[in-house]
């Protein structure tokens, strides 16, 4: 079987393969990564307990991670869309980075989730044996397990040039991603007892910031690759209109979140208005969420209407930065209030918030699952032709 | 098959935490397990010296619900959380995958993780233990010296506990939630 039929790719002995462009990046990468293989090797020695995540607190940074990638994932698909599957032919340059881009991301969550689930294998074979179809948990793992197969369809349809076929699976891919996204929202939205958390609110943010965290991502994937040099025209013209959607969907942020701090505070519900005081009154909400992943690229594209394509580069980084408090800070605030009644009667007024921070182990999976994502990356960028431009015409 | 219930004449807690001990003696719940299966919790005092109300000064004994309506085996991915048929709600540890999803789903805080099985664990009723026995109490209600518990048939209406539900007044636990409880607060 030649695979070369099945998907183009370029040959190149491993010395090749193995060196870097970027030295610098290769050292990051290469560290993160075996920060990563650490911290797996830990668990795998010392087991759950390694974690800081409590029974009042069972959900840590390595769903907050697992969460980050799965949203770049659904980004970078909503991002290479427009080019393969809606024929827009300004975003055509972007489609196979991005698609590659969403496959090495969403792999990455799959490896951090993988050590955060107790039981990775059994979860495989008793999703199919004894599914729960009522819980949000199964379709988000379903629907993203098909959505993996879609996008590794495309992206191979991609790579043989063959547009009415990318176009096909490209739409299925974004359809079942959009779905397994809003589940992931629903996971948090259906949440009954967590009033700051239930509702429709975040099956339809994770959709828009999903779509956000996309575009950063290909500011940093094109402001990467032509690192020291300007962008071709074709380039810079794409980037521009990734800016301009991008200042828009920011403005919708602010909005919806500003009216999510509102409605949450308004009428002082025990339960959702202290949680979202506590949420106001924290750094990781105004720094990290606001001020990174708003607030600055937000300023940075309205003062240059778009055009400062380059310096959306570091305001994208400066983003994601902000899009990771934005994961790590909704799966911490929807467990701040404790649900056992250790103080009071009738559960109206809790003693206190529940309190949070990731062991090193946490950190070393999470965090070096990063490297790993850069490593497949720099793998696919290397091993594949992605700078040709797919348009249908 | 019954559907299984427990009453809880709470007033009369004196907070001597015997359930808890007799739960883990019977359960095998691991020695240190602080507020796990079973727990008492105890209310904060209101009002300054001398003016102290007596009505806050009550302890609240707690464990899970056994809803009817379970939100932990509504999120349950693999359906390892299930009704047996006696209504009470188990987890098959084979099918668990340890996700937590049930745990964030309870609005009772009524599970937690068991090192031993790497699986959720909780109140079963003692349906493992003294149920399967042939015994009609809990380890819980057989050891509470004041009488706090009474636990029975709910279906049954000649069960000490359907009586009492008849003849007393009671409620129930954030049964604005819709998840029906089957723990049963006396007032």
């Amino acid at each position: 079987m030649n695979l070369n039929k099945i998907i183009p790719y370029k040959k190149m002995s491993l010395k090749e393969l193995l060196t870097p462009d970027n030295k610098l990046m290769a050292l990051i990468a290469v560290v993160l990564t075996a920060l990563f293989f650490i911290g797996v090797i830990n668990v795998l020695v010392h087991g759950h307990e390694i974690y800081n995540v409590t029974k009042d607190h069972p959900w840590g940074l390595l769903i907050a991670m697992y969460i980050f990638f799965v949203v770049s994932s659904t980004g970078l698909c909503i991002v290479g869309s427009f080019g393969d599957v809606f024929d827009f032919k300004v975003f055509a340059p972007s489609s196979k980075r991005a698609i590659l881009g969403s496959i090495v991301t969403i792999l990455s969550g799959f490896a951090v989730i993988a050590f955060e689930i107790g039981h990775p294998v059994r979860m495989m074979i008793y999703n199919v044996l004894t599914p729960g179809l009522t819980s949000a948990i199964w379709w988000m793992g379903t629907l993203y397990g098909l959505y993996l197969t879609f996008m590794i369809i495309e992206f191979i349809f991609l790579m043989r040039e063959d547009m009415k076929n990318a176009k096909i699976f490209g739409l299925i891919g974004l359809l079942v991603g959009l779905a397994a996204h809003s589940n992931l929202g629903a996971v948090f939205g259906f949440l009954n007892t967590r009033l700051v958390s239930n509702g429709v609110f975040y099956p339809t943010y994770f959709i828009l910031t999903a779509f956000i965290t996309g575009i950063y991502l290909t500011f940093l994937m094109y402001g990467y690759y032509y690192r020291g040099k300007s962008f071709p025209e074709n380039i810079n013209n794409m980037l521009v209109n990734f800016a301009k959607i991008q200042g828009l969907l920011i403005a919708i942020l602010i909005f919806f979140e500003a009216w999510k701090m509102l409605t949450g505070y308004y009428g002082g519900v025990p339960g959702r208005a202290d949680v979202i005081t506590h949420i106001l009154s924290g750094n990781t909400f105004w720094l990290g969420e606001f001020m990174c992943g708003m607030f600055i690229p937000f300023i940075v594209i309205l003062f240059s209407k778009g055009k400062a394509t380059k310096l959306m580069v570091p305001a994208s980084l400066i983003g994601m930065v902000g899009i990771f408090f934005m994961r790590y800070d909704l799966v911490h605030d929807t467990q701040l209030m404790p649900m056992q009644n250790f103080m009071t009667r009738v559960y109206q007024e809790m003693p206190g918030f529940v309190e949070y921070f990731p062991s090193n182990t946490e950190m070393m999976i999470g965090f070096g699952a990063i490297g790993l994502c850069l490593v497949l990356y720099y793998l696919g960028t290397k091993l594949f032709d992605l700078t040709s431009t797919c348009h249908a015409d | 098959m019954a559907r299984y219930g427990m009453a809880l004449d709470y007033k009369n807690c004196i907070n001597c935490k015997a359930c808890e001990v007799a739960c883990k003696e019977e359960n095998g719940v691991l020695l240190g397990a602080d507020k796990h299966r079973i727990w008492v919790g105890v209310n904060e005092l209101e009002g300054e010296w001398p003016n102290i109300a007596l009505s806050s000064s009550v302890f609240m004994p707690s464990q899970c619900q056994h809803c009817d309506n379970a939100p932990c085996q509504e999120v349950c991915p693999t359906n390892a959380t299930y009704y047996d048929e006696n209504h009470v709600v188990r987890v098959d540890v084979d099918k668990c995958i340890l996700c937590s999803y049930c745990v964030e789903a309870c609005p009772y805080g009524a599970r937690y993780e068991d090192p031993r099985t790497v699986t959720m664990d909780k109140c079963t009723f003692c349906s493992d233990t003294r149920l399967a026995r042939g015994e009609t109490t809990t380890a819980c209600q057989n050891t509470c010296p004041t009488k706090v518990r009474t636990f029975g048939d709910l279906d049954d209406p000649n069960s000490e506990i359907s009586q009492l539900l008849r003849n007393r007044e009671h409620f129930s636990l954030k049964a604005n939630l819709g998840t029906k409880p089957k723990l049963f607060y006396l007032m």
